[in-house]
């Protein structure tokens, strides 16, 4: 076996790409579905007394000390075997959503696991990051927009919120890189992302440089472009530039 | 909830097949996060001297580097090293090796970025009076930057360390028979209490990593104190 010995051939490359779609879209789903639950959770810590806080805050320390494979694990293996049993069945058998032409095939089991695994996970991340934006906003605004009659939930949603978000920016583009390298994990519950796409390519072909040199410089391309694009967005807001 | 399917198998989950055969599940954990903690350690701060102390080429090239490590997929780094270590050496390496060396190399990229800025971090007027007393560069780094730096990076390698010891479950992708690794071993041959197992395991994780963390502060505050009475 050489190092830099044949070409893979285009059915192998396929499958890589197939696997890099796979852990594209599950990047993307995770992000967005993350940033809304961390919102969610870093909202519900600062407005929503006390008993809400040491609850989120429980939940972040939960997620943020266990491995995420452990998690992926518990969430795959685990939860199956918790839920009322109609649950799992219904979960595991397929369903289809209708939408217009699209048709929408109901996605696998370790890919529901998956995704809700690596959601809450990227969630806990980005609420502590935004609870950082938040605490980084100076006092002082609290209290002149308190002073100007707008009530504590006001101040918080068109104050506080606003200037925290453009502070946790960066932090939270740094978590949707993380997101991305994170889906790897999911090739132990045997989700077909672009790791697994190349272990298998590997064990075909036994060409390791060719399968890994190019899942390599797939996920280093997908990392290099969203660190770009949320750099951009960042310079194109002022407000946000000027703070930091 | 089923305790016993985690009291009957609890040996196997603190040390494998320990003293039979290989060391495993829970001290290996302890064995691979000490081991890959303490590599990324001086990797990190031979590193981040570097960084600090660089300028043009060489620092660019050593920025693209260290880039790239974090850029990749722990779970990629570790199959690369899996495959090019044993071509590198000329010999096989064993798996517990491999992933070592795959977790301080991340760990190392990561904690050079923390001791770069924190050696930048020491204003510039004491680099000038270290210089004005005839020190050399390295010198006025070795006695008047690194001891004022390094208390102040001290957060950052604890940070690393507890993000090192959730990271050495990833060597289950090899098949080094550590914590997680043994508690599917564990789950598939008991097949029914999964949830039980893999919570214990976790609650196991989060122990560890509080435990540094509350050591780490438990020490950095022992050494502030006196300091703090002197002046």
């Amino acid at each position: 076996m050489s190092l830099f010995g044949d070409l893979l051939a285009p059915r192998y490359l396929i499958w890589l790409l197939q696997g890099f779609g796979v852990t594209l879209a599950l990047s993307a789903s995770v992000c967005v579905a993350g940033t809304a639950l961390g919102l969610a959770l870093c909202c519900l810590r600062e407005t929503g007394g006390r008993f809400a806080e040491a609850g989120t805050a429980a939940f972040v320390g939960l997620i943020r000390n266990t491995p995420l494979l452990v998690q992926l694990f518990f969430w795959y293996f685990g939860a199956a075997a918790l839920m009322p049993v109609g649950l799992t069945a219904w979960l595991n058998s397929p369903h289809s959503l209708a939408l217009g032409p699209a048709d929408l095939r109901w996605p696998a089991y370790e890919t529901l696991a998956g995704f809700f695994g690596l959601t809450l996970y990227a969630a806990a991340y980005i609420a502590e990051e935004c609870r950082a934006g938040l605490n980084g906003v100076r006092p002082a605004q609290r209290e002149a927009a308190l002073a100007l009659g707008l009530t504590d939930l006001q101040v918080f949603r068109h104050i506080a919120l606003p200037q925290a978000l453009q502070i946790a920016w960066l932090p939270v583009v740094g978590q949707y890189l993380n997101t991305i390298k994170n889906t790897s994990l999911t090739m132990t519950i045997g989700l077909a992302e672009l790791s697994y796409a190349s272990r298998e390519v590997e064990t075909e072909t036994f060409l390791a440089f060719q399968a890994f040199g190019i899942a390599t410089l797939l996920y280093v391309g997908a990392v290099a472009a969203v660190e770009t694009a949320g750099h951009a967005v960042a310079r194109r807001d002022p407000a946000g530039a000027a703070r930091r | 909830m089923n305790v016993a399917v985690i009291t009957d198998n609890l040996g196997y989950l603190l040390a494998g097949a320990w003293p039979d055969g290989p060391v495993g599940g829970l001290m290996l954990t302890l064995i691979l996060s000490g081991a890959s903690g303490l590599a990324s350690a001086v990797l990190g701060l031979l590193l981040g001297i570097a960084l600090a102390m660089s300028g043009g080429r060489t620092r660019r090239a050593l920025i693209l580097g260290l880039g790239l490590f974090r850029a990749v997929p722990i779970v990629m780094l570790i199959f690369w090293s899996y495959f090019l270590l044993p071509i590198l050496f000329g010999f096989t390496i064993p798996e517990t090796g491999t992933v070592v060396t795959a977790l301080s190399l991340v760990g190392g990229a990561y904690l050079s970025y923390a001791v770069a800025a924190g050696i930048e971090s020491i204003g510039r007027g004491q680099w000038e009076a270290g210089l004005a007393l005839g020190f050399g560069r390295w010198q006025v780094l070795r006695v008047i930057i690194l001891p004022r730096a390094l208390p102040a990076m001290a957060p950052s390698f604890v940070n690393q360390w507890t993000a090192l010891i959730k990271d050495t479950s990833l060597a289950y992708v090899i098949g080094v028979p550590e914590l997680s690794f043994v508690a599917t071993q564990v789950n598939n041959r008991a097949m029914v209490y999964p949830a039980e197992i893999f919570l214990f395991v976790g609650a196991v994780y989060g122990c560890l990593c509080l435990a540094v963390d509350r050591l780490a502060t438990l020490v950095t505050r022992q050494r502030r104190l006196p300091r703090a009475g002197r002046t």
